[in-house]
């Protein structure tokens, strides 16, 4: 396998709570006698510090979602090396929700899946309820949730533990402008607290709040 | 346990689901067991009257809880995937996945066996109940398993059904002798015996309960494999 390309010139710290390295992916499709390979990654680089809030941009089908299911464990890497925290958040791109379940039976199963205690949990929870604006839903399934509510809750399930980094992949798609405002706001909060936030996006209008913004092309990363 | 009353309350807030539990057994007893005979006296075998009734009690439970199985696996994949990086480990996310599977399969099962005491009422009741257990067992096993591999509603759940097909037309009774690809023959040679009032050898009941308690294990192995950390 060749090797991977350089594809950052940012100087990695010892203090980095996410740094990506070197990632190659390919996948493969078609019968073995017709397959077609698919670079996707080649050599993909990136660091996020304690709070910095960075920005992963790039056009659709760039391979930024795929980097990001590897840095949390979805997927498997071809190579390259990932270092990141165990406490880390995660907000998909497509909520991945269980439909029959109401927003309180997400929060009960996430915060046991985080260790937390039950009344640490609740105070997170209601927390995150009041600064999302969706406190009135607790009790609905998933699946009478319009699509920005399941994006509120996507989001919160990825925040109730405090995370050292939070991964965020195109988060505020189907929010009102509202709670698009809301997101700001609470990523400035979180990031002045000490977090690191990689925030993914086709489309990233404001660059200015960014720490550092990475552009993904041609299966490589580079500053911009 | 907190996860596993979600998942099980999560597959039994779907009325469709709860009407299939119910209504699936007592339909496929009432109306298969002729069927049944038909079709194995056409393929050679020798099934006919209460051992047919009896075995269209398990295959009843089989093929809920093998498509139950299924969708538990599936349909809800990515969540239980991110509930299981999240910090729970693929490990007790798949306890908590097929232990409220396991409740389905159980009242699947009661359901196929109320089913058949009701149509035609089955001599040695509590070996039957077992017997049809373990073929909703074997069957949810086959189900999880599936459902941790393949991805799409479509093909999962026709690999079931063509599992479920192959098994039903290759085993005891059905032909002059079972097929070796018939997984569900030792939980079938038990029913058979219980519905014509004969008793099974203590070797009957270890291999079909070491069957089930195999499909269970495979059920669970897979479902960790699929929802591991690629990290």
């Amino acid at each position: 396998m060749a090797a991977p390309a350089t594809s950052s010139a940012v100087a990695v710290p010892a203090i980095a709570v996410l740094r990506v390295d070197g990632i190659r992916k390919a996948f493969h499709r078609g019968p073995p006698w017709h397959r077609r390979s698919v670079q996707v990654l080649r050599g993909t680089s990136l660091e996020v510090r304690p709070g910095e809030l960075v920005g992963l941009v790039g056009e659709n089908g760039s391979g930024k979602s795929v980097l990001m299911q590897i840095v949390v464990g979805l997927m498997e890497r071809d190579g390259g090396t990932v270092e990141r925290p165990a406490r880390l958040g995660y907000c998909p791109q497509l909520p991945l929700l269980w439909d029959k379940l109401t927003v309180s039976e997400h929060f009960e199963l996430f915060a046991e899946a985080y260790g937390l205690a039950p009344e640490d949990a609740g105070g997170r929870r209601d927390q995150l309820l009041e600064e999302l604006g969706f406190v009135k839903y607790l009790d609905y399934r998933v699946e009478e949730l319009s699509g920005g509510t399941r994006q509120k809750l996507n989001l919160a399930l990825a925040l109730l533990h405090d995370p050292e980094l939070l991964l965020l992949d195109e988060p505020y798609s189907g929010f009102d402008w509202e709670t698009y405002l809301r997101f700001w706001e609470l990523a400035d909060h979180r990031r002045a607290q000490g977090m690191g936030i990689l925030i993914v996006s086709h489309v990233l209008t404001e660059r200015d709040r960014l720490t550092r913004t990475y552009e993904l092309r041609d299966g490589v990363t580079e500053v911009v | 346990m907190t996860r596993t009353g979600a998942f099980t309350r999560e597959q039994l807030r779907s009325p469709f689901t709860l009407l299939l539990l119910v209504g699936v057994p007592a339909g496929f007893v009432a109306a298969a067991a002729g069927v049944l005979s038909d079709f194995a006296t056409a393929l050679g075998g020798s099934l006919a009257g209460d051992a047919a009734s009896a075995l269209s009690a398990g295959w009843a439970a089989a093929f809920i809880a093998g498509t139950l199985g299924f969708f538990a696996a599936s349909s809800a994949k990515g969540a239980d995937r991110r509930l299981a990086l999240a910090g729970l480990g693929a490990g007790r996310v798949a306890l908590a996945r097929i232990s409220s599977s396991f409740g389905i399969a159980l009242l699947a099962a009661g359901a196929g066996f109320v089913a058949l005491e009701l149509v035609t009422g089955v001599a040695h009741p509590a070996h039957a109940a077992a017997a049809v257990l373990a073929f909703a067992l074997v069957y949810l096993g086959i189900g999880v398993v599936i459902g941790s591999l393949v991805n799409g509603a479509l093909e999962g759940s026709l690999a079931v059904a063509v599992i479920f097909l192959l098994d039903v037309f290759s085993g005891p009774g059905m032909s002059e002798q079972a097929a070796p690809w018939s997984v569900s023959r030792w939980a079938a040679d038990v029913l058979i015996a219980a519905g014509v009032g004969q008793q099974s050898s203590a070797r009957d009941w270890a291999e079909a309960a070491f069957v089930a308690a195999l499909a269970l294990f495979a059920a669970f192995a897979t479902f960790v494999w699929s929802a591991r950390s690629r990290v």
